[in-house]
């Protein structure tokens, strides 16, 4: 590719249309392909915001069931869809012979294997597939050959520790986004109303049905060998279960996946908030600097004061009695919490580049040049922080997953019996020196594993849009520690 | 004159931040959603209005919200913290904070010591040997340590300490030391009471106390741990590429000498002010901890009022703490004028 001889705008050039129909062949590959592969999920992709909405609906007192969204989730889960566990059954009994109900009559634990590792073999394909198409865009239709953001995707491309991190939290969000098709069993059949629904099984001259809540009490994990269901092992009922069971029998990797649906909840909500009020607040106070600037020194200062965990505890108590700590089992009021707390740290660390930039020579001739302070904070400001606002975005994330699970340890912050990890940490801390020992161990390495993934990947991306900075930041590593949970 | 006038602004500048915060503590919890004085009721009391209205009237509650806020504040600031109601009732709160910190010092004591002594001996040694394979051993297990919560860290310790003698093969209560009380439970500070130096002359009585407090201090000190162990290392790999380096290795002094001499002494400076950041983290921590552990200190103190609805006390308390933390910033900005010069003259 030729160096173009004079430098352009994006405006100045054609219309990204004109560009396509210029040369529509990429384009329409990838359109095509990206449709095929999005219709083969559509349904759960549908379910699952649908069910996010029907949730908050439901928590808030006044509007109670909506009955059009309650339709549209029964329509949305009619629509067939290749990677659910309706396609791929892998609940089903042995009657003497052979499996009935499972996918293709395979062993319960086969076919789930094999339905998980088509959900995540799908979703890497989706990834891959989206890359494809910002290099396609690069190299048909960008007007330029080169820009800054280049330099950034590359350095990211060839940070090994940074692509780890991405990897992990990419696994972690399929893990949130198709929780109900990768674990073997329903919330509905097996933790909420187990007595509500029944199952066969094989006693081994005939078949017998029982309900869930029966075969529960069976499948206990409580600490001796004979009263165990270990990680990758069946019940006596059957029933496959890849992370051993809780000690009320009830299954922990369905546990832990629909868990981590409400830790990631309250996680992005809390950093989205924390994060507009910091960038606002930054940019407010590195563009009028003075008293407006100190002032929000001796708030943060002020908030920071109090130790975060020991306030999340006290906002927590006083909060949950209300009925904003009734939404969604009091996951809502802990992101706002944690939004109020979490505010000043992330502050902290915009407010560095958010001075600098303040100080640049445009900034100086786009106020003599007569333009509004809200559009110079937009236009010549804020670019330059959003990639601080990634990093200490999924450095803060990890840190409030930790949080929540601490809380939720206590017995505080979310509520039973919504699933959340740290209360299956607490479930099985008697029983993590018998032969129990997964019900706590399991959940904290993923956590473990989960809030390494966010800080390498935010590593990555600091490193990547600014390779000259300190690879290990003092002050806004606390933020990615939860409060010390 | 101008390290002494910076240190003064950072005090000056401390009391606007208590005075914000202990109002805040206030609004939260006098005026928040939940009545503090049926809280202190039991579900009986709650139906009586007669009890109802003495508990507001003892609590002050039923005078103008100006009034209380004014009197609840100035009482706190000349340090008279009230009483409790639920937690150990009628005890005054001075006392038992008097009575619960030390052993919180002490954990948070000997917390810091191990991440410093644990923590940047590893991260230096991993900096001087930089992208060797005891380097990412290092840098990785630093990082997947930092990532551990706390909670979970004590609940596998513990269990596993409880239950040494067939999980490790040495039986953890008699190691060395023998502690008959088992792994959880109070260190037993009493020894020293009325006389410090204890500390020092009755080395059976600090060997058991300490051993007593390892667990606890090791998991509340991984995060800082693995921190102190990152900056340690780019600290030593920034210092290591100085030009005063350079200079004296051109000058022939032993790599032993530049390494001891120019580098660890430089690359300390970065450190001083996250040891004691790290105090957020301690304060906060110490909950989870000192709840596994059984340990009778202020973190559990603080849940307990929580999770019973001893509100008053939980506002006492977080006076407490803020006053705690502003004190430990205030030290490390002395500390870190003392040992870095240039500090004071460009901060802002």
């Amino acid at each position: 590719m030729a160096t173009p001889t004079r430098t352009y705008a994006e405006s100045e050039a054609d219309a990204l249309g004109e560009r396509v129909s210029r040369n529509p062949r990429p384009a329409l590959i990838w359109v095509g392909v990206s449709a095929f592969l999005l219709l083969l999920e559509a349904g759960a992709a549908v379910e699952f915001l649908l069910n996010v909405l029907g949730d908050f609906l439901r928590a808030v007192p006044q509007v109670g069931r909506v009955q059009a969204v309650v339709n549209l989730q029964e329509a949305a889960g009619n629509v067939p869809t290749l990677l659910s566990r309706e396609t791929i059954p892998n609940r089903g009994y042995y009657n003497g012979q052979e499996y009935v109900g499972t996918f293709m009559g395979l062993a319960p634990g086969t076919a789930w294997q094999f339905r998980v590792g088509l959900i995540y073999a799908y979703s890497f394909a989706l990834l891959a597939w989206t890359w494809v198409g910002y290099d396609w865009y690069r190299t048909h239709y960008r007007v330029a050959d080169w820009t800054p953001r280049d330099d950034v995707v590359d350095r990211l491309r060839s940070h090994g520790w940074g692509l780890f991190g991405l990897a992990v939290v990419f696994m972690f969000f399929v893990l949130v986004v198709f929780a109900p098709a990768v674990s073997p069993t329903t919330v509905a059949a097996n933790l909420a109303d187990p007595y509500g629904h029944t199952m066969t099984y094989w006693t081994g001259s005939g078949t017998e049905e029982i309900t869930v809540g029966q075969a529960n009490l069976g499948a206990q994990s409580q600490g001796t060998p004979q009263e165990n269901v270990g990680p990758w092992s069946y019940d006596k009922y059957g029933r496959f279960h890849p992370f051993g069971t809780l000690p009320s029998g009830k299954d922990l990797f369905t546990f832990i996946a629909h868990g981590a649906r409400i830790s990631l909840i309250i996680g992005l909500l809390s950093v989205g908030l924390s994060a507009s009020v910091a960038l606002i607040l930054a940019l407010v106070s590195a563009y009028y600097k003075g008293a407006v600037d100190l002032s929000v020194v001796l708030i943060s200062d002020a908030v920071m004061g109090m130790p975060q965990l020991l306030l999340l505890i006290m906002l927590t108590v006083i909060l949950s009695g209300t009925w904003i700590g009734k939404i969604y089992s009091g996951a809502f009021v802990l992101a706002l919490i944690f939004a109020g707390t979490g505010w000043p740290a992330m502050w902290r660390s915009f407010r560095g580049p958010a001075l600098q930039v303040s100080e640049q020579e445009w900034v100086d001739a786009a106020k003599a040049f007569g333009q509004s302070p809200t559009a110079i904070m937009r236009k010549h400001m804020l670019p330059y922080i959003t990639g601080y606002l990634l990093v200490y975005g999924s450095m803060t994330l990890g840190g409030a997953i930790i949080a929540i699970a601490g809380l939720s340890f206590l017995g505080l912050g979310v509520n039973p019996p919504t699933p959340e990890w740290g209360r299956a940490v607490n479930a099985g801390q008697d029983y993590v020196a018998t032969s129990s020992w997964h019900i706590s161990l399991i959940p904290g390495i993923l956590i473990t594993l989960v809030v390494t993934g966010f800080n390498a990947l935010g590593d990555g991306i600091r490193d990547a849009i600014d390779p000259e900075s300190d690879s290990a930041g003092g002050e806004g590593e606390a933020g990615g520690r939860g409060g010390g949970a | 004159m101008k390290r002494l006038k910076y240190v003064l602004k950072r005090v000056l500048m401390a009391f606007p931040v208590l005075w914000l915060g202990t109002s805040m503590t206030w609004y939260v919890i006098y005026q928040g959603p939940v009545d503090p004085a049926t809280n202190l009721l039991s579900s009986q009391e709650r139906l009586t209005e007669a009890k109802v209205e003495a508990a507001r009237e003892q609590l002050g509650l039923n005078r103008p919200p100006l009034e209380h806020y004014v009197d609840w504040t100035s009482s706190l600031f000349v340090l008279d913290l009230g009483q409790t109601w639920l937690i150990y009732p009628g005890s005054n709160v001075g006392a038992l904070v008097v009575d619960f910190l030390p052993r919180t010092v002490w954990l948070g004591f000997w917390s810091v010591l191990i991440a410093v002594f644990v923590g940047i001996p590893l991260g230096f040694y991993a900096g001087v040997r930089s992208n060797t394979v005891a380097d990412y051993i290092a840098s990785i297990s630093g990082i997947v340590w930092r990532a551990m919560p706390n909670f979970w860290l004590a609940v596998i310790l513990l269990s596993l300490l409880v239950g040494s003698e067939s999980l490790l093969g040495f039986d953890w209560d008699t190691l060395l030391v023998d502690l008959p009380s088992g792994v959880t439970g109070n260190p037993g500070l009493s020894y020293m009471a009325g006389d410090p130096l204890a500390l020092f002359t009755q080395p059976g009585e600090t060997l058991a106390a300490i051993k007593k407090i390892l667990p606890a201090a090791l998991v509340l000190g991984s995060a800082s741990m693995g921190n102190e162990m990152r900056i340690g290392r780019t600290a030593v790999l920034e210092t290591k590429n100085e030009q005063y380096v350079d200079f004296a290795r051109a000058k022939g002094v032993s790599n032993r000498a530049i390494v001891w001499k120019h580098v660890f002494r430089n690359a300390l400076i970065p450190l001083v002010p996250i040891v004691t950041t790290e105090a957020f983290l301690l304060i906060g921590g110490s909950v989870l901890v000192e709840s596994v552990f059984g340990i009778n200190g202020m973190g559990k103190l603080f849940f307990d009022a929580a999770i019973q609805g001893d509100l008053p006390l939980v506002g006492s308390l977080m006076f407490v703490f803020i006053v705690l933390l502003l004190v430990i910033n205030i030290v490390q900005d002395i500390l870190y004028t003392l040992i870095d010069p240039r500090v004071g003259y460009d901060a802002n």
